[in-house]
């Protein structure tokens, strides 16, 4: 029994999302008090203090209930207390150094040593969930498309999906070859940026520029057939367009070539790989434990993958470390690669959704975002949005970015960071 | 490593950019609120393809060391007092930059209490970049514009 999501529906009560032997299972807890699930779910710790937040459900058991996404709250009420001899605390961000999204980190430290790491995100809440209420579920869209860039496709089809089942009609073979397409594109530029970010986090500028490079041509490659070069306004609830493949292969097998000759200078540069390994483990257990998802949490040697003709890459060494985050999307970039072959051998023609019988009354979409899996529960009455929520994989993983950065050294935790590269903006929405 | 470095080289060599603006100019960015595409684009701006050092342009680390605040996305009330107070820390002569359509205040989707609109609606705006977000070149050309308008 896995947890997918848990969200608050206002007058009503408590939705928890479950998928049990491969079928998706919605259950309702009414009212605006429950019995918290944190016990059996400790990946519900983040949703259910959000619903307590952002509607006021009280969740019994889960004490204390610290604040997520309200700010009004002083420090003491969202951190959790650290004492001893020499301990200190390190404060970083909203802004941060770089060119990096907005949140808040506080590391609790002895010396250079990570004792604990709160993190206090939503800087960027813009209330996309509530700004949707009310519009046709066709339109609704929008608002998970402009939650994340980065995420566009994923959040896009995610929503796509839930959609077509709210309306009751369903996805035809087309349509879901156009949707594998945009994912794997999406998936290709992620992943090269992320070997990149993680270059750059170690001081390797050639790889990080080299990196840098494929995926400059991976958001070109997405501009020639898609006309965006993060792939904005390609997703549709209940259709898909016509695609002109024209010369992509060629270029989808030059990138992943040249990938591969990058990859094999990272691993044979000894400063480098002496930086990346026992950097940062998010034990097994761990991954199990918070319901982490995507590269993540297959570095940590959890086999899943929401692609369901995909087997999940495993790196040779599931570590959980840094080095085994790199190495997972490095073997998904070239697994990419030859999906993308497959999926760009013929042009993709127009298709239209079919009609499917009556619709669900929580629709649910799943995909496999580059960051791991990500959830939208969508409801709606009359053909307009009630109640719309976005579970992205980066909301699931941060928790585990906190639980691998304890015990590392805090110059290391950029390196961690990236190696994780979380959203903040579908995770804020 | 040779192999590596020999490639990025011709890769520059390629590409063939302008000659450089004499001047520069250390930027500060801010993300007050955006979805990130903007930051992507910005951070494409030092790849090779465009390699914005070359023409002066620098991410600076504190807004105490900018000519320019780069300011993403919408402004929400979350992150407005930040925006503030990093405009504050810069010295003068500052210039602000709304980079975006969300940071030009438009089309904006949030609810109405969780953002306080545009970079204009906080602080003065110097120079605005439109796109969703805009491309790299859009971005270095702007920037560099922004190099020669303050040599005149």
């Amino acid at each position: 029994m896995k947890l997918l999501a848990l969200y608050a529906v206002p007058g009503e009560g408590v939705r928890t999302v479950y998928e049990i032997d491969g079928g998706v299972e919605v259950r309702t807890a009414l009212g605006d008090r429950v019995s918290s699930i944190v016990e059996e779910h400790p990946e519900a710790v983040w949703p259910e203090r959000e619903a307590h937040d952002l509607y006021g459900v009280e969740f019994e058991g889960h004490d204390p209930m610290r604040p997520l996404i309200d700010h009004a709250e002083g420090r003491t009420a969202w951190q959790v207390p650290v004492r001893g001899h020499g301990s200190h605390e390190v404060a970083v961000g909203p802004i941060h150094a770089g060119v990096i999204e907005s949140g808040h980190f506080r590391f609790h430290v002895v010396g250079e040593r990570i004792l604990h790491l709160d993190l206090r995100l939503f800087y960027k809440h813009r209330g996309l969930e509530r700004a949707a209420e009310g519009t046709p579920v066709e339109c609704g869209i929008v608002y998970a498309h402009r939650a994340c860039a980065a995420c566009a496709v994923s959040n896009s089809i995610a929503y796509a999906r839930a959609g077509e089942r709210v309306l009751g009609i369903e996805e035809t073979r087309e349509m879901a070859r156009s949707r594998n397409l945009l994912l794997e594109l999406e998936r290709l530029y992620n992943h090269l940026h992320d070997l990149s970010a993680i270059c750059a986090g170690v001081g390797f500028a050639a790889g990080a520029m080299a990196f840098a490079a494929l995926k400059e041509r991976a958001q070109r490659l997405n501009d020639e057939l898609f006309g965006h070069r993060f792939l904005f306004g390609t997703v549709a609830v209940g259709q898909s367009v016509l695609v002109r493949v024209g010369s992509a292969t060629r270029e989808v097998d030059a990138i992943t070539t040249d990938e591969a000759t990058v990859w094999k200078e990272m691993l044979f540069n000894a400063s480098v790989q002496d930086r990346l390994a026992g950097v940062g483990v998010l034990n097994h257990a761990a991954a199990v434990r918070l319901g982490a998802v995507g590269p993540t949490a297959r570095a940590s040697g959890v086999a899943i993958d929401a692609r369901s003709d995909v087997e999940p890459a495993l790196p040779e060494k599931a570590s959980g470390d840094v080095a085994a985050r790199a190495e997972v999307r490095h073997l998904e970039l070239q697994a990419t690669g030859l999906r993308l072959r497959e999926l760009l051998g013929t042009d993709l023609e127009e298709s239209r959704a079919e009609a499917g019988g009556d619709g669900d009354a929580v629709g649910i979409g799943r995909v496999e975002s580059p960051r791991g899996e990500t959830v939208c529960c969508l409801e709606a009455n009359d053909g307009a949005v009630t109640r719309f929520h976005l579970r992205t994989a980066s909301y699931r993983n941060w928790p585990a970015l906190a639980e691998a950065a304890a015990g590392n050294i805090l110059p290391e935790f950029p390196l961690i960071n990236k190696s994780f590269e979380l959203c903040y903006a579908c995770v804020d929405r | 490593m040779y192999l590596l470095l020999r490639k990025l080289s011709r890769l520059r060599r390629d590409i063939g950019l302008r000659s450089a603006a004499p001047g520069s100019l250390a930027i500060r960015h801010v993300d007050a609120g955006s979805c990130n595409g903007c930051e992507h684009e910005l951070g494409a701006t030092a790849n090779p393809y465009y390699d914005m050092s070359r023409f002066g342009l620098s991410i600076a680390a504190s807004p105490r060391h900018a000519d320019v605040l780069l300011v993403t996305g919408p402004v929400t009330t979350r992150m407005r007092t930040a925006l503030v107070r990093a405009y504050e820390s810069m010295p003068e002569p500052r210039l602000v930059a709304a980079l975006g359509n969300c940071a030009m205040g438009c089309s904006l989707l949030g609810l109405a209490t969780e953002e306080a609109g545009g970079v204009r609606d906080v602080l003065p705006v110097d120079l605005e970049i439109p796109g969703c977000p805009p491309t790299p070149e859009t971005i270095a050309i702007a920037l560099t514009s922004l190099i020669e308008s303050r040599r005149r």
